[in-house]
């Protein structure tokens, strides 16, 4: 069963915790507070769900901070129609925004969206993650090979293989002996 | 890794060359002392940089309670407690006054040396000041003993002229307290001649112990026959690091790169930092201090410390 926390501007509004007991979530019912952050870091929910008017910049720099430390789903029901605030809901990593659109009987869709959206945008992010340490590894290694050619009068070929041995023999990556031989480098420079 | 030297800081000569300023420093973690540092001159004669200054040799300051150091709180703060300071003298003139300061924590083994004479008098040299760490016995047995030109690390670097390193020293026939430093731990030393002036000899010697080492690597680079370029004669660290040894084949050109900064101005320098974010945990090597050796007003050679 999954955990929910839902976050409310209204408390007395019970739509949305009714529709999610009758579709058998656990859900916590809260009201906004500053201290949003440090709550999820308590309750440790499976999904987030805010009902509120409009986003406050604090809480859409709360979400940012909380997408970058431990991301999780958030679901956000809301009536700011803004083209300002969509934009920063996305760059704050929103699983689903919903505007003017709380319909209780939607409820288990919308977090199952939101969840698999959640799952392939944290994909993506890894995805991408490896990929700039990836090329920050080859340009790492280009400017390594760089180095020992000038220094050493290497051929392409044997920088190349320089470096290996030295990764190898130290048993760390390639990438890390990259940076530690501009690192030397550096040194003498 | 523990290190016997805890900061290292080269003064050097303002525009009108009447005070010290700071030109660089490696401090580690300690962060407040390093700005309060960077703050500071010295008149001729005034703390530990320019008292070096006016003596035209090392000094060595055992404590800096109650002594002429001018930045005793700051110090304490940061749990300094003794300082050496070299100047670096091309003939009369003043390049430079490098400043070694060092703790007193446990297991801070390890020494820095100041040998001289007079040179009327004495035929060999003894032990003017030295800072010990925690080798009480080591520094008693030092102080009592001298050494003529020729024997022993500073009575090499006397003869020669030229920094001599001797790694495994407690085995090394040369080295005369070789027994004391086995005990002592240590396990190699560098003698540096340090005074630009022939008829005074003044010889550093460091002498670094396994677990406090002075350095995680040592090198001498000299002037090829030609004069036409730097090469590495000796490079040393207690476990083998092949980056290092593969960056001592290069060949320095004056001018070019941190050595050829120090050949061509005769100032020493520092680079790299201690506090980036480069790999620490693989043992690597984040910054340099190398000092030159002048004699007569030439090159005779570079030390440097690899940290």
């Amino acid at each position: 069963m999954l955990n929910v926390l839902l976050i409310e501007s209204d408390l007395h509004n019970t739509l949305l915790e009714n529709s999610l007991k009758d579709t058998d979530y656990q859900c916590l019912k809260i009201e906004y507070s500053p201290a949003i952050l440090a709550l999820i870091k308590d309750v440790t929910p499976d999904v987030l769900i805010f009902n509120l008017d409009t986003p406050s910049k604090k809480l859409l720099a709360d979400l940012k901070t909380l997408n970058d430390q431990s991301p999780l789903p958030v679901i956000m029901f809301a009536n700011d129609t803004t083209t300002d605030t969509i934009n920063q809901v996305i760059k704050a990593d929103i699983s689903a925004f919903i505007v003017d659109g709380l319909q209780g009987n939607r409820i288990n869709t919308i977090i199952n969206v939101a969840i698999a959206r959640f799952k392939h945008q944290q994909a993506l992010k890894h995805a991408l993650e490896e990929a700039c340490v990836k090329l920050e590894d080859r340009k790492q290694i280009d400017r390594a090979k760089a180095i020992l050619i000038k220094t050493q009068n290497f051929t392409e070929d044997e920088a190349y293989h320089t470096l290996r041995k030295l990764a190898m023999d130290r048993n760390i990556t390639l990438g890390e002996m990259a940076k530690n031989v501009v690192a030397m480098s550096e040194l003498f420079k | 890794m523990k290190t016997f030297i805890k900061v290292t800081e080269v003064w050097i000569p303002d525009k009108e060359r009447t005070q010290l300023e700071f030109g660089s420093g490696l401090y580690g973690g300690l962060t407040d002392f390093k700005v309060d540092s960077e703050q500071q001159k010295f008149s001729y004669n005034e703390g530990l940089p320019g008292k070096a200054w006016a003596a035209g040799h090392p000094i060595v300051l055992a404590k800096f309670e109650h002594s002429y150091f001018k930045r005793i709180a700051a110090a304490k703060n940061a749990g300094l407690t003794c300082g050496i300071a070299i100047p670096i003298f091309s003939g009369d003139f003043l390049m430079a006054v490098v400043v070694f300061l060092c703790g007193d924590d446990e297991d801070h083994a390890g020494a820095i040396e100041v040998w001289c004479n007079n040179p009327v008098l004495d035929k060999s040299l003894a032990v003017m000041d030295g800072y010990y760490g925690t080798l009480q016995y080591f520094e008693a047995v030092s102080r009592q003993i001298s050494v003529p030109k020729g024997q022993g690390l500073a009575g090499l670097a006397w003869e020669s002229g030229m920094p001599v390193l001797i790694d495994d020293i407690s085995k090394a026939d040369t080295f005369i307290r070789a027994g004391d430093a086995q005990q002592a731990g240590i396990t190699m030393g560098i003698g540096i001649p340090v005074a630009d002036n022939p008829g005074q000899p003044y010889i550093m010697t460091f002498l670094s112990a396994k677990a406090t080492p002075i350095a995680k690597r040592i090198q001498i680079w000299i002037p090829d026959r030609e004069g036409k370029q730097l090469i590495c004669q000796q490079g040393y660290s207690k476990s083998s690091n092949e980056l290092a040894k593969i960056f001592e084949t290069m060949t320095v050109t004056k001018g070019i790169g941190a050595l050829g900064r120090v050949w061509l101005t005769g100032m020493p320098v520092i680079t790299g930092n201690q506090e980036s974010d480069y790999s620490p945990e693989l043992d690597s090597l984040s910054s340099m201090l190398a000092i030159p050796v002048i004699e007569k007003g030439r090159l005779k050679a570079i030390v440097s410390f690899l940290f």
